[in-house]
């Protein structure tokens, strides 16, 4: 366990030591504090459509799914191409450690950091609850889901980022693997198989996340984004383990 | 300590490590030579875990590298070639962080971080951040690094690298002081490096092992002559005719003149002492004696003989 936690520690201290954890973090809150804004002033209207403030800000937008596509990837790209950009790589991987605890250390870590920048949405709540009554349980569900999905994008990032020693490869590799996840929920509509047609409902990531918003645990959606996150991880301890293409 | 067997690696189809064997005994300090691109780099992955062989065997302390990998490693110290770090840690952090990825709990942490720190001589940036400082410091906290969890087994891939003249002498101090408990294997392209520091020498050139044996026992293999260099007092005459005469004698040649001054490189069969002959013949024809020196083999010497010398003289000392 000791590997596994001076990975974690080491990893989530050099995010708050970077720069672009910084970047990241305002324009998250930029940029949420702004869609929450306008989710506000939509819903005020008189012509607006029967729904709650913050179910809609869990994943109601197009906004959510943008930033979700580009943060995750910018939060991963650094996490192993950059310990093979600087050589870091040769004295980490000859220390007594797994490739699983360091890919699961650098994982958590990236995990913890985008839970953090979640962490300042929770104002929203209460801003809310200052003004109307609040259903806790669409809540929990709704962070729940992000987690669950920024788990699963994080994943797929930090694989993205043992392919290359380049950072910007990695983000775009990363983002194009996201965009092929997400795509995946586009196929349902046109798939003509109802078998297939179910296969890809269940796959839809907003489909999901509209379920998680309206305060509805369903399992299904919690086990496909577990059982992809730990697929994602595994491949990216395997691609760790063939460095001698370095 | 340390016993690799026939170990290879060949890259699409190019060996850059071919069948290297050799053993380290406990407590011995062996330099690993060769120019660069040799294979040392390469050797050195193969026996830290970093890179699979193609073939052959690393066992540290009597276990396999390549089949238990976690227990090898935890004997094993690395400071690779680059002394790569990470620029936003400061350098107590990264030396905490070293050990913990070792294995030590906090207890050991305490103890181990603040010993280190003292012995690579970098107590005074413990709080600075990696990236600010100058490359000898980095070096040594990258050297700090692989020692902070006391390994058994040192291995370092060029670590006097970058350092300045007065840094360079305290880290061989520092190696050769290590070499007393525990066992080190540090590959160096410089020549007085490996002798300063090591008990034994292993030459490597194009992924082979050339050599190995002490410095002073590879000078004695691979003499073929006696030289002597004399230096006499500017007299009008040419002198080598002179000594090309002595007994033994199978050249003589001036090497330089100045107005004051004739030196003179005499090269003499390899058995025969002729400093004697050479001292008596001067004092015959009047020849005022400066400097009388046997010139012994450098290191550069040994190393250029086996890196270019034919296949005979490899196996002189094979």
């Amino acid at each position: 366990m000791r590997p596994f936690w001076a990975v974690f520690n080491r990893e989530l201290l050099s995010y708050f030591y970077s720069p672009l954890a910084y970047v990241i973090l305002a324009a998250f809150l930029v940029l949420n504090g702004g869609i929450f804004y306008l989710i506000l002033q939509v819903l005020n209207t008189p012509q607006a459509p029967h729904g709650a403030v913050l179910k809609a800000f869990f994943g109601g937008t197009l906004y959510y799914w943008m930033y979700m596509l580009f943060i995750a990837p910018a939060i991963t790209m650094r996490l192993l191409s950059e310990e093979k950009r600087s050589g870091t790589i040769e004295s980490l991987m000859t220390a007594p450690v797994t490739e699983g605890q360091v890919v699961l250390g650098k994982y958590f870590a990236s995990l913890s950091f985008y839970a953090f920048l979640w962490l300042f949405t929770v104002v929203y709540v209460f801003i809310v609850a200052a003004y109307s009554a609040v259903d806790p349980w669409p809540i929990l569900t709704g962070y729940l889901g992000i987690l669950l999905h920024g788990g699963l994008f994080l994943s797929a990032g930090l694989l993205a980022s043992a392919f290359s020693k380049n950072q910007i490869i990695a983000f775009v590799w990363a983002f194009a693997l996201l965009m092929a996840l997400f795509t995946l929920g586009f196929l349902y509509q046109i798939v003509g198989a109802p078998g297939a047609k179910a296969f890809f409902e269940y796959a839809t990531l907003w489909e999901q996340m509209d379920t998680f918003g309206k305060g509805i645990l369903d399992t299904r959606p919690v086990v496909y984004s577990v059982s992809l996150t730990a697929l994602f991880l595994f491949a990216a301890a395997q691609v760790l383990r063939l460095r001698q293409w370095r | 300590m340390i016993d690799v067997r026939a170990l290879t690696k060949v890259y699409v189809d190019k060996p850059a490590v071919d069948a290297v064997s050799f053993f380290v005994k406990e407590g011995e300090v062996v330099g690993f030579l060769g120019p660069n691109g040799a294979g040392k780099s390469t050797t050195l992955r193969m026996m830290t875990g970093f890179l699979p062989p193609t073939s052959g065997e690393v066992l540290i302390g009597g276990v396999p590298m390549h089949r238990d990998p976690l227990k090898a490693k935890r004997l094993i110290g690395y400071m690779p070639e680059n002394a790569a770090l990470y620029p936003e840690m400061r350098v107590a952090e990264y030396l905490r962080f070293r050990a913990m990825l070792a294995g030590g709990g906090r207890a050991e942490l305490r103890k181990a971080v603040p010993q280190v720190l003292e012995e690579c001589f970098i107590g005074d940036v413990a709080e600075t951040v990696i990236g600010s400082l100058s490359k000898g410091y980095r070096q040594r906290v990258a050297l700090a690094g692989a020692l902070v969890h006391r390994p058994k087994v040192i291995i370092l891939d060029e670590p006097t690298i970058g350092m300045d003249p007065a840094q360079i002498v305290k880290i061989r101090e520092l190696i050769r002081g290590l070499g007393r408990e525990r066992t080190v294997l540090l590959s160096t392209h410089i020549l007085p490096e490996a002798e300063a520091v090591s008990d034994r020498v292993l030459v490597i050139d194009h992924g082979r092992i050339l050599a190995q044996d002490s410095p002073a026992n590879l000078r004695a293999a691979l003499k073929g002559r006696n030289t002597y260099l004399v230096t006499l007092k500017a007299g009008p005459k040419a002198v080598a005719e002179t000594f090309a005469g002595v007994p033994g004698m199978l050249q003589a040649a001036e090497t330089r003149r100045t107005e004051s001054e004739v030196s003179l490189r005499l090269e003499a069969e390899k058995e025969r002492d002729l400093r004697e002959p050479l001292f008596t013949l001067c004092v015959r024809e009047g020849l005022t004696l400066l400097e009388l020196r046997e010139d012994t083999l450098s290191m550069e010497d040994i190393f250029l003989r086996l890196t270019t010398e034919d296949e005979t003289t490899k196996e002189a000392v094979a």
